[in-house]
């Protein structure tokens, strides 16, 4: 990798300084010459049966509405500001299943819709009315959420337009994450403009609020004591539906040596290389290096593992266990093993690729690659197309298509596959192997002359697109978005 | 890797023989030919990286500043 990265360098470095001694313009357009502003926005919805949050089996319904805001605005000739803000309001019935225990309405609206609040005092439900499954969403805390972006950056250009410089720093919040990132980048064009070269770190500094499962952060909190903090007064079954002794030998509990995490930090570290090149008059590529370091708890705490080597303890209905894996099951839910456990570093390295080519002045084709490999084992081929098709000189008409394949990590097995004797574990469906299929078809109005005015703003464009998501593992998802785009005049 | 290697070298060679003139360039100008998403398509790329486990190498995400894969 180190030896191709030197080869690009020196040869776009000598191949530029061999030709280009062109650079003659006396004239100095602004790099921006009005503010713009962006209004963007998107809905999507997914469905599906491998929630992580309950193991690898359960409902995935989730719901998102994401507006946000990207105002350009030119500081100077050479120079562009951009603040970019977003927020994303989402109902997720798999994370909402971090306390599955209220479907029944058991706990739903008490003390319980705190995760961390297990002060030893009583749940305040009689023994064998607390329910819950992994195909029924709950109400608990993570029903929904809010995660808030927003993010500067600045530009700087050289008079011949041949250096940009950039830099950024942005902030991200959810009711369990935090993230501060910040970078910077560098861009050469060389060869009149014929190629481009960059160069580009990034740093996120990201911490956990960690939540858990309820029945393992009721079990730390009481001290392993089942007649305490949540389970006081509820019933334990075991694999044949017996309540459990909680004073006996046959206990629940999680796997040996459990504890909540202690590392909260997650840091990622990234380079981005690229290059493009004009190759005709009609045509140009681009390739895209990423090496990208990631360090810290990078599992998530609110997943369940279950274990295929240990006995099996439910909450809730025990005529429902046999059918516990099926969507019959409504009123009975398995306590974890433990939470998702993963390697505290990923080196992760995507290479891409785009190629546009300019057919007539009706059609384009815009195609993307990316081979992906990373050293928890998985590897991955992404590849797209779209074709813009103008129908007359306002509307753009986009169908585009996108596959996408990859391998399972080392560390994925499905629901009661994984084993209490590994290091570590995870029934995350993200992380296994599988491939998918995207429809799109977006449509973009254009007006060159901004003739519909909004005070003083003038609007250049809308967009509008849809693309439907089509996973072999069962997860189907739709997106919708759509965007204004004003000029200040 | 091998071959990915040698495709970015022969790229790389031919900028020396390819120079397309300011004035040549309205179709690769063209706002759809640009190397780039699209801005509505952040939506997609951003979900993506949640749903996948692979990300990166296209503007979007590279895994920090969420609790993404």
């Amino acid at each position: 990798m180190k030896k191709i990265l030197l080869i690009i360098l020196s040869l776009s470095i000598f191949g530029a300084y061999a030709q280009d001694n062109t650079n003659t313009s006396t004239y100095k357009k602004r790099v921006l010459e009005n503010a713009e502003i962006d209004f963007v926005s998107s809905y999507y919805e997914q469905d599906g049966n491998n929630a992580s949050v309950t193991g690898g089996i359960g409902t995935e319904k989730l719901t998102d509405v994401t507006p946000t805001i990207t105002v350009t605005m030119p500081l100077s000739a050479d120079e562009i500001l951009t603040i970019d803000a977003g927020i994303s309001a989402y109902t997720s019935a798999s994370s909402s299943n971090l306390d599955p225990f209220d479907s029944s309405g058991a706990s739903g609206g008490g003390e319980y819709e705190d995760d961390d609040d297990f002060s030893g005092s009583s749940n305040g439900n009689a023994a064998g009315t607390v329910t819950g499954s992994p195909w029924v969403a709950s109400s608990g805390e993570s029903y929904m959420d809010v995660w808030g972006n927003a993010t500067v950056s600045y530009s700087k250009y050289s008079d011949d337009r041949n250096r940009i410089w950039s830099v950024n720093g942005g902030i991200s919040s959810e009711y369990d994450y935090f993230s501060i990132g910040f970078g910077g980048g560098y861009t050469q064009l060389f060869n009149q403009k014929n190629t481009e070269l960059g160069i580009k770190a990034q740093v996120f500094l990201d911490n956990w609020s960690p939540r858990y499962p309820t029945e393992l952060d009721s079990y730390v909190d009481a001290g392993g004591d089942l007649n305490n903090g949540f389970f006081q007064g509820i019933d334990i079954l075991n694999a044949q539906g017996q309540i459990i002794d909680k004073n006996g030998t046959d206990l629940w509990g999680p796997v040996e040596g459990f504890s909540l995490i202690q590392d909260k930090a997650r840091n990622s570290y990234s380079v981005s290389l690229s290059f493009s090149q004009i190759l005709s008059k009609n045509a140009q590529i681009s390739l895209f290096v990423d090496i990208v370091q990631q360090q810290g708890w990078l599992a998530n705490p609110m997943q369940r593992v279950y274990f295929g080597d240990r006995p099996n303890y439910f909450v809730g209905n025990a005529s429902s266990i046999p059918n516990y894996t099926t969507q019959s099951n409504t009123d009975v839910f398995q306590l974890a093993d433990d939470i998702e456990r993963l390697p505290d570093t990923r080196l992760k390295t995507p290479i891409g690729a785009r190629f546009n080519y300019y057919i007539n002045e009706n059609l384009s084709v815009r195609t993307y690659y990316r081979y992906y490999f990373d050293d928890w084992g998985m590897n991955s081929h992404t590849a797209s197309i779209e074709l813009p098709i103008k129908l007359g000189d306002k509307f753009t008409l986009y169908p585009n298509y996108r596959y996408y394949t990859q391998t399972a990590i080392d560390y994925f097995a499905p629901f009661e596959q994984n084993l209490s004797t590994q290091q570590f574990y995870t029934s995350d469906f993200d992380l296994s192997s599988f491939n998918a299929n995207q429809y799109g078809i977006g449509i973009r109005y254009t007006d060159i002359f901004t003739k519909l005015k909004v005070f003083k703003f003038g609007l250049k464009s809308i967009d509008l697109r849809f693309a439907q998501y089509e996973r072999s593992n069962g997860l189907n998802a739709s997106i919708i978005s759509g965007g204004f785009k004003f000029i200040f005049d | 890797m091998k071959r990915i290697g040698i495709s970015i070298f022969l790229l790389a060679a031919m900028q020396s023989c390819v120079v397309v003139k300011e004035y040549e360039k309205v179709n690769i100008n063209d706002p759809d030919m640009n190397l780039a998403a699209h801005k509505c398509e952040r939506f997609e790329t951003n979900f993506q990286v949640y749903r996948e486990g692979a990300s990166g190498a296209n503007g979007g995400k590279t895994g920090g500043g969420c609790g993404c894969n």
